[in-house]
């Protein structure tokens, strides 16, 4: 004995079926036309979670690139002023071995002033190098000028802090981002073998009151300051390296993330196509049988 | 033997007999498309017979009952697994309404939003003497507290939409359940009871949509009439002859100032909100009351999570001025508690209205100098507690998930994954059972139009046996009509 099997039933199938293909077929159109897997966030609930948590890291990781550009921002402007400073100690070591000659009169000797004045001129504004609205020199103290000029035998006074101003680069790494200007041009305060600023004072005072010893001496302690300059340079140095290094890292992860993210979120274009064509094949059979069925019944037949 | 007279009678009730049978198949295909209508099938049976001695002669056909065919249990369950299933439509269309916003995990999503104001700390890090950075922060802040807020409100909006419709459909309810108690009268009223089966059509088209609106209990009486109860069984909706009517009335504030529901039997009204668990009104109550305010609570936990440690780290920072310290930077026209928070807000209510209630510090967003990046007083290059706050933003433990006033989340984009995660599971959830009570509900009506459906096929059928029984009763007459004439016109001549 067959089931009963009345219209109704055929066609309330029939409406149901042909419902959920076409709401199959928007979902799989909008997945195809956005490229995104993910139609709403009940498609793959923990898929949606994990793209926000990556979403999360990779933003966080590209701050961290900001940051190091902005650090780098600061170092490499350092870098170069240090770099001027070390082309003045060489000039003012040329000038001190000229100025030291024993057969130079007194008055040949002071001509050498001019020059020795502005490069110390000099050296104070490279001191006092800005990047960014921010005096590099400075330490913490970003907005006051870092050296007062002074004249001769005074020092030019530092009017900075000690302070470091560190950026995070890494959740768990911070780099500091300057160097106090008195650490590079006043090392070790007035009176110090390294102090830049005392070297010249003291080859000023040596060539005014004639005393070759005193330029010999202020002579060897440019040695001394150079050897500073050149340690700050290998410290600003080492930093921006270890910066690059760290930023090749961050966009290599960030690569590998994004990939993930990708998995996670874009559509799969084969299998979509192919649920589609389906879809569409299951669609037009059903109208079409629907419409076969309805129309055949035992009255057509009837005399 | 009975005589030729008798005979005639005996093709006459043949001929009725059969007329009326075929008038209820005139009837069936006449409803052929009528929704929620039931095939009736004629009952001849033979009339009582006559005895001539020791013989039975048969005194012809008469219709004796008009029947229905129905199967009642099918009713009532699928009156139980309709209510099921619009419960879970409604569940499932209010959910996929807010699920595409809040689920946003692209990058203009809360979790973008919240990583875009802590990354403005970092940029502050970086430029602690620069106005345009904080100027940028407090801008990052504005679009951060304006995108939860909008999520908010869109719950909100869609939990008041839910409200008037639980206003409405009490009144769909009530009207339906008014028709079924006269129903009820009218089946039991007729003789033999139950025997309008028109009546019990109507009965159930009008307990089917009763069903798709609220979850309900149907069981039949010996005499046929229905008695209707909630599906939780905490009030009776219809008994016999009389029903009982629903009613809402002001919720107050447990109901967040929605629409309680209660059932009126009589002097007593019992509360029955929490009770109607399926069809359009359990739905709706559902929404409004667990699902999207659920929702709401997550956004003030993370809110408070987000404005509480923000404000306990920046006020022991100073600001531009080298000098100022102590401000807060989200903060209410109120001077906010020892947690950072506002004094209305409290870990037990799990924060709620945070995300309300959240704002800028006036002070701070009039004066973004105030903003406290540096950790050290006099150093206008410092940026200690900017490098601080922003550190927030991967730290763990910010949201207090648990209301008991203590951290133990993950980092936020933890807490809005898993604000999302749920919103994709309660989508999920109620999408697939919504499609099982689809495929449930389908297959009863399927079976129930097996058994009740009208099929053309069978009533042409049964059309062509009925005429031909007439016409063959018509013949039969016909016959003892030339043999009477015979008896009368030929008999003796």
């Amino acid at each position: 004995m067959s089931i009963r099997t009345v219209p109704s039933t055929l066609n309330r199938q029939s409406l149901l079926d042909l419902q959920r293909t076409n709401e199959r077929l928007a979902n799989n159109q909008q997945r195809i036309s956005s490229g995104n897997r993910l139609v709403n966030p009940g498609d793959d609930p923990a898929a949606a979670a994990a793209i926000v948590d990556l979403g999360n890291s990779i933003e966080a990781n590209n701050q961290f690139l900001k940051q190091i550009d902005s650090a780098t921002s600061y170092l490499s402007p350092s870098e170069d002023a240090v770099n001027a400073a070390v082309n003045a100690n060489m000039r003012l070591q040329e000038l001190a071995v000229g100025a030291g000659g024993s057969t130079l009169s007194a008055a040949d000797r002071a001509s050498y002033l001019t020059e020795i004045d502005s490069i110390r001129t000099n050296l104070v504004s490279i001191a006092n190098t800005q990047s960014q609205g921010k005096y590099l020199f400075a330490g913490k103290l970003t907005t006051t000028v870092p050296f007062t000029d002074a004249v001769p035998p005074a020092l030019p006074a530092y009017n900075g802090d000690q302070g470091h101003i560190n950026l995070d680069v890494t959740a768990t790494q911070s780099v500091a981002t300057n160097i106090p200007g008195d650490q590079v041009f006043a090392n070790g305060g007035p009176g110090s073998a390294s102090n830049f600023f005392q070297a010249i004072a003291d080859l000023r005072v040596g060539i005014t009151s004639n005393n070759l010893a005193q330029i010999q001496t202020a002579s060897n302690n440019l040695t001394s300051v150079l050897d500073n300059l050149n340690q700050v340079l290998a410290e600003l140095g080492g930093r921006q390296a270890g910066l690059l290094a760290l930023k090749d890292t961050l966009s290599g992860f960030n690569v590998s993330l994004q990939s993930l993210q990708n998995t996670k979120q874009d559509t799969d274009y084969p299998q979509a196509a192919v649920e589609y064509s389906s879809d569409q094949t299951a669609q037009s059979a059903t109208l079409s049988s629907m419409a076969k069925i309805s129309k055949t019944n035992l009255f057509d037949y009837l005399a | 033997m009975p005589g030729l007279y008798a005979g005639l009678y005996v093709g006459l009730s043949g001929l009725k007999a059969q007329q009326s049978a075929l008038d209820v198949v005139g009837h069936n295909i006449a409803n052929v498309n009528t929704p929620g209508y039931t095939r009736q099938r004629a009952t001849l049976a033979a009339n009582q017979g006559q005895t001539e001695g020791q013989v039975y002669f048969g005194t012809g056909v008469s219709l004796t009952s008009v029947q229905g065919v129905r199967d009642k249990f099918l009713d009532l369950q699928i009156y139980q697994e309709t209510a099921r299933q619009t419960g879970a439509n409604e569940r499932l269309a209010g959910v996929t309404t807010v699920s595409t916003t809040l689920g946003n995990t692209g990058t203009t999503g809360l979790a973008a939003q919240i990583q875009n104001f802590f990354q403005g700390f970092q940029d502050l890090a970086a430029h602690p003497e620069s106005s345009a950075s904080r100027t940028n922060l407090l801008g990052q802040a504005q679009t951060m507290i304006t995108g939860m807020q909008a999520q908010y409100r869109m719950l909100a909006d869609q939990r008041n939409s839910d409200d008037q419709s639980v206003a409405s459909l009490v009144t769909e309810v009530n009207a339906l359940t008014d028709q079924i108690a006269q129903l009820n009268q009218r089946i039991t009223g007729s003789v033999p009871k139950g025997s309008d089966s028109d009546a019990v059509d109507q009965r159930k088209t009008v307990t089917d949509s009763l069903a798709a609106l609220v979850g309900i209990n149907v069981s039949e009486s010996i005499n046929g009439d229905y008695q209707i109860t909630l599906d939780s069984g905490s009030a009776v909706l219809v008994s016999g002859n009389s029903s009982f009517k629903l009613q809402t009335s002001p919720g107050g504030a447990a109901l967040d100032n929605h629409l309680a529901v209660q059932s009126v039997m009589g002097a007593s009204v019992v509360d029955v909100t929490g009770s109607i668990k399926n069809g359009q009104l359990g739905g709706k109550l559902d929404l409004r009351d667990n699902i999207l305010a659920g929702y709401q609570r997550q956004l003030d936990q993370i809110a408070a999570g987000v404005a509480g440690q923000v404000n306990l780290l920046h006020r022991t920072g100073i600001a531009a001025d080298g000098v100022t310290t102590g401000n807060d930077f989200f903060r209410t026209g109120v001077a906010n508690g020892a947690n950072g928070l506002p004094p209305s807000i409290t870990a037990a209510s799990f924060y709620k209205g945070m995300v309300n209630t959240l704002t800028v510090n006036a002070a701070v967003s009039a004066n973004p100098s105030l903003i406290a990046a540096a950790g050290v007083a006099g150093v206008v290059g410092d940026n200690a507690n900017a490098n601080a706050i922003a550190k927030l933003q991967l730290a763990t433990a910010t949201v207090d998930t648990n209301g008991d006033g203590a951290g133990d989340s993950g980092p936020y984009s933890t807490s809005v994954g898993s604000l999302i995660s749920d919103v994709g599971t309660t989508v999920q959830k109620w999408d697939a059972q919504n499609t099982t009570q689809q495929n449930l509900v389908t297959a009863l009506q399927a079976q129930r139009d097996s058994v009740s459906g009208v099929s053309l096929d069978e009533e042409a059928t049964n059309m062509m046996t009925l005429q031909r029984g007439y016409q063959a009763s018509a013949r039969f007459i016909s016959v003892i009509n030339q043999l009477t004439d015979e008896l009368v016109n030929s008999f003796g001549k």
